[in-house]
């Protein structure tokens, strides 16, 4: 396909992954100030770290922070923005995605831009968190049922696990920045219902619960959350989902080196392999979990120069010495 | 009028008025529906009101969620036009249409000859049919297709004929779009919205079909693929990118062709082939069916600050190895201080009788015509040659003095530059108003798809001007359209 196209596809899902992120991410923390008496400054400051965002002036300001990271179209982590650049990528490719998608994604753009979502922000949060969190449920559903699985759909795949493998990661950094007020803390109740809104942020409060029993200690949350092999939000099962799209596009076959986003991948994906989440605890969760954002960052920049930056030039020698 | 039994609630004739002078689509001169109406005039007078208000909100909401757009602003996210459409039809009797598509198909026969003959022969410049000065200072005349022969010697792939009818109900050609004609898809969406919110209507009027138009077209272009191209020829659709008007237009199109929407970066060429950029390598592109204005296609050739088209394609093109559709340079025939000399063509080519009319016109280039022009700018109206839109004219009856003496001077300054019609009072259809239904003036733009031989879509886009006594229907100057019926 396209290649221009096939960079649409793949930003699309991305975007698509960012929105439905960023309202866990503010749902799960309002949920957790209602039980904890969090000093103010202290509140949102997590969540403005992990959205890279360091110089918001009102970071103390509940209101303010939520409202920066859901409405404001200034700033490219809101809510507002994703599905903004999600649309328009959509709108790009309208010939590519199916018109069922195409209508929805617009219907939910209308939506958010409406007077019936600003409503129900301002009188049920909750909810509004949560439809927004269906909306790339929704879509993604609508995709896998009514657009052909080729190419396309596979750079949407990627697109989509890549983020979300990023996603999780950086859920479960707010960890490391939500500040215990002392080391004696570890694996009490605030600890522990720390470690329950990260999990519910992801929606794995129940498979964790299904396969561990129980919180024996905050640990076991990290564990789930980047080794569980079949939970689909853990950073490894993510990634797997991404290399298995990656390969239907490449074709490549199991004992080739492969392109260079694939040999990057297949890099973190055995490094994650071969660890255990002691080792990224002796290590610093927080240092594991950062070079785990930056490879999906070095990767994400490695699929743009194997697939969507074509190289005219050394295409043009190819061509010349007759290898078409 | 025609007004059902009287009830509470009124019904959507109760109000309506017809024009004072103004040929009426639906209804003749004794407030009768014409006999191809009469269907359509009696169903839509069962509905209230209310009900039809509420079949225009169904309508809206189609057109709002599927984001069928005409216009997008780039520096503000969101802010995208419907193209406002209004949902009484534009009937047209079929042997009507029958005789129409005649004069239509005759006058693209000539229009293609002419431009053939323009960029070889010269003959009826020559002979002095119409002035060589006219045609090589027109502003789309291409010497780069001098003595070149595009694939299948067709020049106008897709044409797009503006079409008016006067007070006697006669239909008069307005104008020839045979650079980058839009609008089709609007003809395409506003049937699925209508057989949506009108679907008994179909059942009870029998209307010719539009939706074969996709396929059509892409027929038409693999009919005129280069003799390069493979058994499968790949087609793709250039546009000038999501920031263009029609941009919604372009990729409605791609979808339903089955072809590849692509912007002039994704090409590239190549030993005088052309190439799209994939993720598995280059691939071979056969045909081009480019919504680039000329200027723009290469800027090795045309405009070099282009970042629009593609460098080195003209050369491709002249090597044989990729069809454009249309070709380069038709805009010389659809010039409007060419444009009147179409019936000349039919004579001159064909040795035919022209079957449709033109709306009289004087070329400000012609000394006499120039005199009578400046002197007469109240009751004209002035059209600048190689502008569209609505852009660039002057209604000489709603104009002021101020109006009309600043045109004066640029007509003067350049004559050459323009051309000047009588007032056509075109013909009115009724139309959704804040009080009801009220009669507004519409036009009627039939498209002309040409491959190896041609084929006009049974009905076209019919524009409504939306403001009372409006004679401009153009969407960007807050025209509206309509399902335009062909009956059978």
């Amino acid at each position: 396909m396209i290649s221009r196209v096939a960079e649409h596809c793949f930003w699309m899902s991305r975007y698509l992954e960012r929105c439905e992120n960023t309202a866990r991410v503010l749902d799960v923390n309002r949920t957790l100030l209602l039980d904890f008496d969090v000093p103010e400054e202290q509140q949102w400051k997590p969540i403005l770290i992990i959205s890279g965002i360091h110089d918001f002036a009102d970071a103390s300001n509940s209101e303010a922070v939520q409202h920066h990271l859901t409405w404001q179209a200034e700033n490219p982590c809101s809510i507002v923005s994703s599905l903004a650049n999600a649309r328009e990528n959509a709108r790009i490719i309208r010939e590519i995605i199916s018109a069922e998608m195409w209508e929805r994604v617009n219907y939910y753009y209308l939506w958010l831009h409406g007077p019936r979502a600003e409503a129900m922000y301002e009188h049920d949060r909750s909810e509004f968190f949560s439809q927004v969190k269906r909306i790339n449920g929704l879509l993604f559903g609508i995709a896998e049922g009514s657009m052909s699985h080729g190419e396309a759909w596979d750079f949407f795949r990627m697109g989509k696990y890549l983020e979300r493998a990023c996603q999780t990661a950086r859920i479960l950094d707010v960890k490391y920045h939500m500040l215990l007020p002392t080391p004696e803390f570890v694996n009490t109740p605030i600890d522990n219902a720390h470690w329950t809104a990260i999990l519910k942020s992801c929606s794995g409060y129940e498979p964790f619960h299904k396969q561990r029993h129980s919180l024996e200690q905050g640990t076991a949350v990290a564990d789930f959350m980047v080794f569980d092999p079949i939970f689909p939000r853990s950073v490894q099962r993510c990634l797997l989902y991404c290399q298995e799209a990656s390969h239907k596009i490449s074709g490549r076959k199991r004992n080739e080196a492969g392109n260079e986003a694939e040999r990057m991948l297949e890099n973190l994906i055995d490094w994650l392999r071969l660890a255990t989440i002691d080792d990224l605890v002796k290590a610093g969760l927080h240092e594991s979990l950062t070079k785990v954002i930056n490879t999906i960052h070095d990767i994400g920049e490695a699929i743009r120069r194997s697939y969507f930056d074509f190289d005219e030039a050394r295409v043009m020698e190819m061509l010349t010495n007759g290898q078409q | 009028m025609s007004a059902p039994t009287s009830t509470q609630e009124p019904h959507l004739w109760t109000n309506y008025a017809p024009h004072p002078t103004a040929w009426d689509e639906l209804f003749d001169g004794a407030a009768e529906p014409h006999d191809h109406c009469q269907a359509l005039v009696q169903w839509l007078g069962q509905l209230e009101f209310k009900q039809f208000q509420e079949r225009r909100h169904t309508a809206d909401l189609v057109f709002i969620n599927q984001g069928i757009t005409f216009s997008v602003y780039a520096d503000r996210r969101g802010v995208e036009k419907i193209f406002p459409f209004d949902l009484i039809p534009r009937p047209v009797a079929g042997d009507e249409w029958d005789r129409l598509e005649d004069g239509l198909l005759q006058r693209i026969r000539a229009i293609n000859l002419f431009l053939y003959d323009v960029y070889h022969d010269r003959r009826i410049l020559r002979e002095k049919i119409i002035s060589e000065e006219l045609v090589v200072k027109s502003k789309c005349y291409r010497p780069e297709m001098i003595g070149f022969d595009p694939p299948g010697k067709q020049y106008v792939h897709i044409c797009g004929t503006d079409l008016v009818r006067d007070p006697k109900g006669q239909f008069l050609v307005l104008e020839d779009n045979g650079r980058t004609p839009s609008g089709v898809s609007y003809v395409l969406e506003n049937r699925v919205v209508m057989k949506k919110v009108f679907p008994k209507l179909f059942q009870q009027c029998k209307v010719r079909r539009v939706e074969d138009y996709p396929q059509r077209l892409r027929e038409a272009f693999l009919s005129v693929a280069p003799p390069s191209a493979g058994h499968a020829p790949t087609i793709v659709l250039l546009t000038p990118g999501p920031f263009n008007s029609a941009y919604f237009e372009h990729s409605f199109l791609a979808r339903n062709m089955g072809i590849e929407l692509v912007m002039g970066q994704d090409l590239f060429v190549h030993d005088e082939r052309v190439y799209l950029k994939t993720t598995r390598g280059p691939r071979r592109v056969d045909i081009i069916y480019r919504r680039v204005d000329d200027d723009f296609l290469d800027p090795t050739v045309f405009r070099e600050d282009s970042l629009l088209g593609v460098p080195h394609l003209m050369k491709a093109y002249r090597a044989g190895n990729v069809t454009l559709a249309n070709a380069v340079g038709t805009g010389v025939a659809d010039d409007k201080a060419i444009y009147p000399f179409v019936e000349d063509m039919i004579r001159f080519y064909l040795s035919e009788t022209p079957i449709l009319k033109n709306v009289p016109t004087y070329i400000c280039a012609r000394r006499e015509d120039l005199l009578y022009v400046v002197d007469h700018l109240d009751e004209l109206v002035v059209k600048a040659v190689n502008e569209s839109g609505g852009y660039g004219m002057l209604m000489g009856p709603s104009s002021t003095v101020q109006m009309r003496s600043e045109f004066r001077e640029k007509i003067l300054a350049n004559p050459r530059n323009y051309i000047a019609q009588p007032v056509v009072t075109l013909s009115v259809c009724p139309t959704w108003t804040d009080d009801g239904l009220g009669p507004r003036h519409v036009d009627l733009r039939p498209y002309i798809v040409s491959g190896q031989s041609s084929w006009v879509l049974p009905g076209g886009l019919t524009r409504t001007a939306l403001v009372k006594g409006s004679l401009v229907v153009n969407s960007s100057q807050g025209g509206g359209s309509k399902d335009t019926w062909v009956m059978e």
